[in-house]
């Protein structure tokens, strides 16, 4: 999923830090006033933990291990405002210090993990629990359809990212400059590579992480707690 | 202030390694992974403490001097001018005092190898059209792969090798660039200079202590692993182990966020109020000047060469 640099033609990724700025600049303004002095320590640990679960590897079936990518339960926990900045400084660490994903293609990557997954995924959940109390199985079940759905859409994003290439960027004579696969390879590609496996892994650790955090402390949902403060807000407005 | 006896450094990377019996599974494979990821975070600071060239700069000239070269790699598409900024970064490499064997494994191992598999079905004319080079089989007329209809016979192009190699190659030279700026600047400093290209000061220091954070964090799963290395006989069913780590992920997340209200705490009661401070330790001196000057023309040239509107 981490695009390198030589990928993403100029036109894709300039238009990507188009898109991010605002996104991060109103992440960064939403965060300040919600979290204000516990913004800096509660998003480097959330980072830092984002930067840890690649680490952790799971045993799937055939002998062999994989490792999850964690976007969609920091996203259900801290709310996406805050996943956004959590896992966009873990991306900018991987690419800035361990050459993971390229320094041009930093917002695409952004879009496709920092954004995509945690509003997929907070979203999708909130949709599927449908205001069931916090320890109903019902949740578990929603956590995990948010973790396969969020990952499989920004496989298509990033899919789509590299399906374009050759119809942007093309010498004269039609040769492709940057990623040279059109839509019809990559679309498949990622979506069946990902929808029948790396989802569905996600979706199990999204799940079971879940569930261990509602046996064991689920005061621990921050993004519950902004998405109240912001009914309540609502309420107020309305009344 | 550190005295001058602890920021020296051994010049040899230290191997750290674990030695097992038998299949490694998944415990092995992560204890394992969290000695490789220490291995390289030790190579990186230890090479960035060397007096080289590239170390010598002022961060912040490094860092924009890099940016500007990355950026013009991935305008170019032309393969000699890609194959001259690559060997520019291997002389600099070399300039300052990294073994270059080690540079181009660390740079070529994985990203560049994995685009060229990527781009190798490119060079085929199923994909791309173009001039033969040579023939690799003949097919036939009506020849089908699936719903596919494939051409009579399948040969190599020219331009379809031509761009495979070019895609590469500007791959790899964007990777040459980026460990060469990595592994010539301490971290820290690394993130401080990001504030020259806007960064804010919140997000210069959240980063600072992400990655602080990140080993200690790694410290905790290398002894969740070991510890449950240590206790296992016989490893039980797959789904058990699965819910095994996945509990220790819950667990690691609640740490996490556990140990940033205490963070918190403490930051505030020595008298942290949300306002960052950082300290400016840098000078830039004339040769950094000059540094980020020459490298920004150097682009800036490099991709009017690229282009053909310099021709050389």
């Amino acid at each position: 999923m981490h695009i390198p640099d030589g990928y993403l033609g100029p036109y894709t990724y300039i238009a990507f830090w188009i898109i991010m700025f605002p996104i991060w600049y109103y992440a960064g303004k939403r965060l300040s006033a919600e979290l204000k002095s516990r913004q800096v320590p509660l998003l480097a640990l959330a980072a830092a933990f984002t930067f840890v679960i690649m680490m952790f590897n799971i045993p799937i079936p055939g002998g062999s291990t994989g490792h999850a990518v964690g976007g969609a339960i920091i996203g259900i926990v801290l709310g996406p405002w805050a996943a956004v900045i959590a896992i966009t400084v873990a991306l900018v660490l991987q690419a800035m210090v361990f050459g993971d994903g390229g320094i041009t293609a930093i917002a695409a990557n952004c879009f496709n993990m920092a954004v995509v997954i945690p509003f997929v995924a907070f979203y999708s959940y909130h949709l599927i629990s449908n205001g069931t109390v916090i320890t109903s199985r019902r949740r578990v079940i929603a956590a995990a359809l948010a973790g396969w759905a969020s990952l499989t859409i920004a496989a298509a994003v990033t899919a789509f990212e590299f399906g374009i290439q050759p119809i942007l960027h093309h010498s004269a004579e039609g040769v492709p400059l940057y990623m040279p696969y059109s839509l019809g390879v990559t679309l498949p590609a990622m979506i069946l590579e990902h929808a029948f496996g790396f989802s569905i892994l996600e979706a199990l650790i999204t799940a079971m992480i879940f569930s261990y955090i509602q046996r064991t402390d689920p005061s621990l949902f921050y993004g519950e707690r902004s998405l109240a403060r912001e009914n309540k807000r609502k309420k107020t407005a309305s009344t | 202030m550190i005295p001058d006896w602890m920021k020296e450094v051994d010049v040899g990377p230290c191997q750290c390694s674990a030695i097992y019996h038998g299949k490694k599974g998944f415990v092995g494979k992560t204890i394992d992974g969290i000695f490789g990821f220490l291995e390289e975070a030790f190579i990186s600071e230890s090479n960035s403490r060397r007096c080289g060239l590239l170390q010598s700069l002022d961060p912040r000239a490094k860092l924009i001097s890099i940016l500007a070269v990355i950026f013009a790699t991935s305008l170019i598409g032309n393969l000699r001018v890609l194959i001259f900024i690559y060997v520019l970064t291997l002389i600099f490499a070399y300039l300052s005092k990294i073994d270059v064997g080690f540079f181009i494994k660390r740079v070529w191992l994985f990203i560049p190898v994995f685009a060229g598999i990527i781009a190798l079905p490119m060079i085929f004319n199923i994909f791309l059209p173009g001039d033969p080079l040579f023939q690799v089989a003949y097919l036939g007329p009506g020849a089908h792969l699936g719903p596919l209809t494939l051409p009579e016979s399948i040969f190599i192009t020219r331009q379809g090798l031509n761009a495979a190699v070019i895609f590469t190659m500007r791959v790899a030279t964007c990777v040459s660039a980026v460990v060469l700026l990595f592994i010539t600047t301490p971290q820290q400093t690394l993130f401080k200079s990001l504030r020259t290209v806007g960064v804010p000061k919140l997000y210069v220091l959240t980063l600072e202590m992400a990655y602080r954070y990140i080993f200690l964090l790694m410290d905790l799963v290398r002894e969740l692993y070991v510890a449950k290395k240590a206790r296992t006989i016989r490893a039980s069913g797959m789904f058990d182990e699965q819910k095994w780590v996945g509990g220790r992920m819950g667990y690691t997340l609640i740490r996490s966020l556990d140990m940033s209200e205490k963070v918190h705490m403490a930051m505030m009661s020595r008298g942290f109020s949300g306002d960052v401070h950082i300290m400016q330790e840098f000078k830039m001196q004339n040769r950094d000047y000059i540094a980020g000057v020459a490298a920004i023309t150097l682009s800036v040239v490099l991709v009017l060469i690229s282009e053909n509107i310099i021709r050389v």
